[in-house]
Formats: C-alpha cells, structure tokens, sequence
C-alpha cells in the first residue's frame, strides 16, 4: 500500500491467558481519522498501546512511513499519544509541559525557539495567558488542551488518542471534537481515536473501525457501519438497534413479534432481528395493522435534546427503545404503565441468520 | 460501650509507650547538667552546671578525666553514614526502578536484597571480618569492610522505600515523554526522579541514621579506627562520667535537626505531589 501511512499486519498480543489482540491487520492513510470502537476489554487500548510503543506484540508487524517499527522504542517512533487522563507533568508549568519534547526530545531546540513554538501551540489551543499556571490550576478541558498541545509541538505525523474526550463533560466535548476536527485540517496529521462513545466513533471518524475480544469485526464510513452493521455484536455496540432473537428459516424470521417475511438477511452466527430505535412506530393497543407487532407497556421517556428517547418493556422483560427525532414534530406523550403496539416497516429491519445467503 | 473501656487502656498504653519512649533521654538530659568534675552519673543534682558541655570541647581546666574520644571517630561515623547514604539511597532507587518490571527470579532477588536487613549484624560482622582476614587477605577498615556491611544493611530499607513509592507511581507520565520523543533516561531525570524525590529523601534518611548508630557489624568489620558508636562504647569500659550524657543530648538535637531538614524538604515535595494526585482525581 503506497498511500498508506500506517500499517499492521496480523498483530497479536496476549496477557497471560486473556488474547488482547487477535490478528489485527489494518491500513491507514495519511491525513485519515480513524475512529476505534469497541466495549471495554475489546483490546482498542491495548491496540494503541502497540502502535506507540509501550507494548510488544508477541506477533505480527507495525509499519510506519515505510518502516518496520515493531521492535523501534516509543521515543524513537516519532508517534504522539494523547492520554485518557491527560498525564501531564505535575511539576511543571502549562508553557513547560508544552514545551517539554521540544527542549529534551531527540532534536533539542534551543531555549528562545522552544518559548516560541511552544506559545505558538498554546494559542493554537486557546490558552494564551496562562503559560505559567501549573497544570493543577487549569481546568479539565484545559488540560486537556494542554495534552494535545504537548503532542502536536513536536509535529507528529500520527496521533493516538485514547478516550482523551472521556474525561471531559458534555459540553467540553463537544467543543472539543470541533477543534480535533479543525486542528487536523489545519495540520494535516492522521489521528487514531480509541472511544467507547459510538456518537464520539460515528461523529468524529473517517472511518469508524469496530473491535470485540481483540478483532476487528467491521471496518467501514460512518455510514456503512451505522446502515449495515456487519454482525449482531456491530449492531449492539452501536447503541442505535433493537435487537431481537428467533429463528430465521425459508426467508421468514420468527420472533416474539410475529412471523415477518425478510427480503435479505445477512450470514451470521446467530439469528437476530434488528430495527433502529427511530424506526419503531408506536399503535395504540387496539388498532390492527399488518406487519410486526409487539406489545409493550410505557416506562418512561428521556429528552436528549434534538430527540426524545421512550423506553418500552415487552413480556418477558426486555426494553425496547423508540426515538423520536424532534425534527419531525411535537413528541407524542405516552401514559406511564400503559399499553402499546409496537410496529415497523420490515424494510427497514437488518436481519442476521446462520442460513443467510 | 465498647470504646468506653478500650478508650482509656489505649489511651494509658500510649503513654506508658511514650513515657518509655523519651524517659530515658529525659533523666540523660539531666543528668548532663550534673556538676564537674566531681558529680558523677546519679541524682540528686549537686548543683546545674554546663561543665560537662564545656568537657567535650575541651573547655575546662584540665583534671583527671579524660576528654571523650570522639572528636575522630565522630567525623568517621559522618562519612561513613553519609558514603553508606548514598551508595544505598542510589542502589535502592537503581533496583526499584528495576522490579518495576518483572522478570525472571524477581522473588529470589527480592529476598535476597531484603536479606540484608534480617540477618543478625554480629553475624555479617564476623563473616565479613573473617572473609576480609583469612579468605581475601585485605585489612579492615572503616571505609572498606565496614561500609560494605553497611550499605548492605541499610540497602534493604532504601529499596523498601523506594519498591513503596514506585508501585503508586503513575507510569503514563513517563510513557507520555517518551511518545514526545524524550529518551528513557532524560525522562528519568526530568520526570520520574522530581517525582519520586520524597521517596528518595526518606531512603536517605534512612540509610543515614541506621549508618550512623549501627554497632554489631561495626564491630567486628571496621578494624583499628573507630566510629562514634564504638567509641563510646569503648568508654563505658573504665567509669561513666556525665560528658557521654552531654554528648547523648548533643547527637539526638542533630538527629532531630536532621529530621527539621527532612520535614521542611518532604512539605516542599509533598506540595507537588498534591499536585499529582489531583490530576488522578479528575480520571
């Protein structure tokens, strides 16, 4: 691969009896942001943690601009890593956390050029005046811009970022994907973000890449990933999809809500029936429709700004959730401890089956 | 009900600790100001005087009592205790930082290091004055043999220390300088060891003061020259005098000057620790 930037090609790491990463081969390109999705334990720290250094895979190779740096040392490698909890150094001013690799890194600047760049990056991040603060006399969004700042000083071509928005509130979040998305335009460097935000993966990636136990298990465009998840485990992370069990045979997947006939389904180990959250349609109990049908009572709603979330409990105890985008009009309200039909256009559900074409 | 009655046995076991604790140094203190040089080691207190202050350092008219010999082997014991400091303090960071990641025969090396402080000083003594005569053939000397079971002993507790400080260190710091491309040594000096600096200020102070008063293994591995402490002991041997209690309250206000410089540079360095541990907070 001539454009690819950044490159693994099967790498495999355990810890003891736990197989943190299982044959991971993955191509970057330059100027690419890729999203790492996964739930915790999914090995997407772990895969970091190699690309920059910190650990050996037991096997397989990483290659970076052209080179194998499989067995290169972290501080050789010329890869940044912006950290979870920040890691800045405690004892140290914001200008001299800043400005740290600058002054004792591989190519020490001398004192004047190191006071420049490192104010240039200050201001790039907006926190011009307070270069001599120490780190504990900023706030959490600050330090986290100085994190960014501390790595993107020393110019890196690659950037892994781990959960580094975690730490940060709603608000500051936001913000902040704003200005990764604008700083990565204005500096062209490829960012690797762990999350295990699926809105942070989806929103914020090039390309979102899904991990489970150590594999990747789709790798994909926001859009490919949201509209065709590759496998019920996909559909799950995302947090968008009801999911439901059955049976899938003779192009008719039968479940808890009816017999429905599915034009295509794709092969997977398990039979699951998959309907996104805003594409459920709620009935009053007595109507009758064709179709999928579900009976469900109202639990209760929550406002998440641009749309409302309603949770439904079906017989037997699971929660099935309907969005309503505001977009689209005034909510309906539900009454508490009442019962619903739930419905769907097939068309729109994903199905997965072992006998899948 | 139940603290009602724990309460106050505590509360006695305390002071009776504390009583044992300082008593001694109390009825030292003053017995030291005994009158000279007739006034002898008892009470009562013939009448207060600073004679035996003035005695060490030379400052009374000469009289039939032998200024203490300690003017030499005090100077002895400084160097050694401050050799013996920072050879262990250095060893003891050096093999912390090493258990940081494990490795083979890591429990074996362990015990091994920690050894050092269990084995009983008389025997370490004999051993390595026996070793140093009859095996190697070199002489014994304070600055030789003796600070080499020294550091031997002093070596486990700077290791402890240290082995304690290191397991709450926050690596990430450390792989954060490396990712800005700073080398693992740099980042040592510049990050770690500014870090760990409480933990090495205590490894010193432990190192010197088990140096400075350390007896059994002195003993028998310093050969001719003598340290303070067994310079003193040498003296029991003819008749006590009030000087070498004078001298006692002489040692202790340095040991306690000691623990003053300790506790002011621990604060400073606490200060910044402070720091460090509310960056966790937030995580």
């Amino acid at each position: 691969m001539e454009t690819a930037v950044f490159r693994l090609d099967g790498v495999t790491k355990r810890y003891g009896d736990l197989l943190a990463l299982d044959q991971v081969t993955l191509d970057v390109g330059v100027n690419e942001y890729v999203s790492f999705l996964g739930p915790s334990g999914s090995g997407k720290t772990t895969l970091l943690r190699v690309i920059a250094g910190f650990e050996a895979p037991d096997t397989g190779r990483v290659f970076f601009e052209g080179r194998d740096i499989t067995h290169l040392p972290a501080h050789e490698r010329g890869i940044g890593f912006v950290f979870q909890n920040f890691a800045l150094f405690p004892h140290l001013t914001v200008r001299q956390n800043v400005g740290f690799g600058l002054a004792f890194g591989k190519n020490p600047l001398p004192a004047a050029e190191v006071d420049r760049r490192s104010a240039e990056m200050i201001a790039m991040v907006g926190l011009a005046g307070m270069e001599d603060r120490g780190v504990d006399q900023i706030s959490g969004g600050q330090r986290q811009r100085v994190a960014l700042a501390r790595t993107l000083a020393m110019q890196p071509k690659l950037v892994l970022l781990d959960e580094p928005l975690g730490a940060l509130d709603a608000n500051l979040r936001g913000r902040m994907r704003n200005e990764l998305r604008a700083i990565r335009e204005r500096l062209g460097v490829t960012f690797l973000h762990v999350t295990g935000s699926e809105n942070e993966a989806l929103a914020m990636g090039d390309r979102v890449v899904v991990l489970d136990r150590g594999r990747i298990i789709q790798s994909g465009t926001s859009d490919e990933i949201y509209d065709t998840p590759a496998s019920p485990d996909v559909a799950h992370y995302l947090n968008r999809f009801n999911l439901f069990d059955g049976t899938l045979a003779d192009g008719q997947f039968r479940g808890q809500f009816g017999t429905v006939a599915v034009p295509g389904a794709r092969r997977a180990a398990r039979d699951v029936y998959a309907v996104g959250y805003d594409r459920m349609r709620v009935l009053p109990l007595s109507s009758s429709a064709d179709g999928p049908k579900l009976k469900a009572t109202f639990v209760a709603s929550e406002y998440l700004g641009s749309s409302i979330m309603n949770f439904f409990e079906v017989d037997g105890g699971g929660v099935v959730e309907m969005e309503h985008h505001l977009s689209l009009g005034a909510p309906e309200t539900y009454a508490p401890k009442q019962d619903y039909l739930l419905t769907w256009n097939p068309e729109h559900a994903i199905v997965f089956g072992r006998e899948a074409r | 009900m139940e603290s009602r009655v724990l309460k106050p046995i505590l509360g006695v076991y305390v002071a009776a600790f504390l009583l044992f604790l300082y008593g001694p140094f109390v009825v030292l203190t003053i017995i030291s100001f005994q009158q000279g040089p007739e006034g002898g080691p008892q009470f009562p207190i013939i009448e207060w005087s600073t004679y035996w202050y003035k005695h060490i350092f030379g400052l009374t008219p000469p009289s039939r009592i032998a200024p203490l010999p300690v003017g030499e082997a005090l100077f002895r014991s400084l160097v050694l205790a401050f050799m013996t400091m920072v050879t262990s303090t250095v060893l003891g960071v050096m093999a912390a930082q090493a258990f940081r990641k494990r490795f083979k025969g890591a429990s074996f090396v362990f015990y091994l290091i920690v050894l050092g402080m269990m084995v009983p000083g008389v025997l370490t003594g004999l051993g390595t004055s026996l070793l140093a005569n009859n095996i190697i053939g070199i002489e014994r000397h304070w600055y030789t043999t003796a600070f080499a079971t020294h550091v031997a002993y002093t070596f486990p507790f700077a290791f402890l220390v240290m082995l304690a400080i290191l397991n709450r260190f926050d690596a990430s710091v450390e792989e954060a300088a490396w990712s800005l491309g700073v080398s693992p040594w740099m980042t040592f000096r510049k990050i770690t060891f500014p870090l760990i600096f409480p933990g090495v200020l205590s490894a010193m102070l432990f190192a010197f003061t088990l140096s400075l008063d350390e007896f059994p293994r002195t003993l028998f591995a310093s050969g001719r020259d003598q340290t303070l402490p067994l310079a003193i002991y040498g003296t029991f041997s003819v008749e006590i005098h009030p000087n070498i209690f004078a001298f006692g309250v002489l040692t202790t206000l340095f040991s306690f000057a000691l623990l003053s410089v300790y506790g002011i540079l621990m604060a400073l360095s606490v200060r910044r620790a402070k720091k460090m541990a509310m960056q966790e907070d937030i995580v």
